[in-house]
């Protein structure tokens, strides 16, 4: 069998390992561009997926440009929509699950009831937390309040009440995620309320 | 004609995963639909043929201490690639198959194929044993795909065959356990009966 010295073996790792990092770094910078617009497809698909449009990949900026409208309020952005009569705001939601990130959007009318809500996550457990991404969880959301209290996650949630959805079972720390996240969702959407006021 | 027959092999009598039974994981994990299947069948075959094909070119002045480690570093980039490809250009497919894109580089058929082929053979035949075995993977991911989408969404690619033919006028009902990752299990187990009980010396005795 050839010998190879401990030297040969240090500098072929590392003149592999450089080699394969230009490969990649070039290839990522140069696909960037795509991802991010697809990306941003995505999100434009989710906003308004809470107004109950769902668009197709090329519809998608057109439909989002005629019913939302961007906003800032203490530096965040939140979105106003206006869609055949119907308006409200729809406010961004980001928390933690037990994995990794997760997020969502909240549409409500103009006397904070939840029209349609879409929640994703990056990593949640598929079956268990990953079913926050589901439109049966999200339509849990739909006629809830954000009038006095954030809304929030409880196991076998009262249906009449306007402030309790009912959590996922075997999910509980995605669940309690989520309820963290509505929770600041929430106090955002009471500073947007009053800045609007004035 | 030998190389021909290194591509041909793994779809029925090597098949790695009616055979060798490697694979099985992403193999259930993502054939509840057509779509990821074909897509992950596309970017296995890719990943096997090229890492076979570097591998072999690299056979001769790789130290024999390190080669499973630079065997991994070949193929973590390849599927590094793979991944970004597929979310520039495929994005709602990425999203589908998460964490398998990744998984390729330990789906044992991989690393299988380079220590068992390519560190032994010339470049060429390590290719088409690389995209042999790709396919062999692929045939049966698109083979269950197509049954558990037909049979649990009644769709295939997205399209609603099953309402077309107008099957649930009469009844019909989609059998919610297609889609279920045990029903892929039990359809390999079927195919695996079907192939053994074709080729006779590849029953036990």
């Amino acid at each position: 069998m050839k010998h190879f010295t401990n030297r040969y073996m240090l500098l072929y790792s590392l003149a592999l390992v450089a080699v394969l990092a230009v490969v990649l770094s070039v290839t990522a910078v140069a696909l960037k561009p795509r991802e991010e617009r697809n990306r941003q497809i995505e999100q434009q698909q989710m906003i308004l997926k809470t107004i109950g449009l769902e668009c197709a990949k090329s519809e998608t900026a057109q439909a989002y440009d005629r019913h939302i409208t961007e906003a800032q309020c203490d530096g965040q952005t939140y979105y106003r929509y206006d869609c055949d009569g119907r308006q409200g705001i729809i406010l961004p939601l980001h928390g933690t699950g037990l994995w990794g990130p997760i997020w969502g959007y909240l549409a409500l009318d103009c006397s904070d009831n939840v029209v349609g809500a879409v929640f994703d996550h990056k990593g949640e457990t598929p079956g268990l937390g990953g079913e926050i991404a589901t439109d049966k969880f999200a339509q849990r959301f739909v006629g809830k309040c954000m009038d006095e209290h954030p809304i929030y996650l409880i196991k076998n949630a009262d249906k009449k009440n306007p402030y309790q959805v009912d959590a996922i079972s075997g999910g509980t720390m995605t669940s309690n995620g989520v309820t963290q996240m509505l929770e600041e969702g929430y106090f955002d959407y009471v500073k947007i309320k009053e800045n609007t006021a004035k | 004609m030998k190389n021909w027959k290194l591509i041909t092999m793994p779809f029925d009598k090597e098949n790695p995963i009616t055979v060798q039974v490697l694979g099985i994981c992403s193999c259930l994990a993502v054939t509840a639909q057509l779509k990821p299947a074909l897509v992950m069948a596309v970017s296995v075959t890719v990943v096997v043929a090229l890492a076979n094909l570097i591998i072999s070119l690299l056979r001769k002045s790789i130290p024999p201490r390190i080669r499973i480690i630079v065997q991994l570093v070949v193929v973590s980039t390849l599927v590094v690639l793979v991944d970004l490809f597929l979310k520039a250009f495929v994005y709602d497919v990425s999203k589908q198959l998460s964490v398998f894109v990744g998984l390729i580089i330990t789906n044992c058929i991989v690393m299988g194929r380079l220590e068992a082929f390519a560190m032994t053979n010339p470049p060429l035949p390590s290719l088409c044993d690389g995209i042999g075995n790709g396919l062999g993977y692929g045939i049966i991911l698109v083979a269950l795909g197509t049954v558990r989408e037909l049979f649990g969404s009644g769709t295939l690619l997205g399209y609603p065959v099953m309402e077309k033919i107008g099957a649930y006028s009469i009844g019909y009902e989609n059998n919610g356990l297609m889609i279920m990752p045990p029903m892929a299990l039990i359809l390999v187990g079927l195919i695996i009966w079907a192939q053994r009980s074709r080729n006779k010396n590849m029953q036990g005795k």
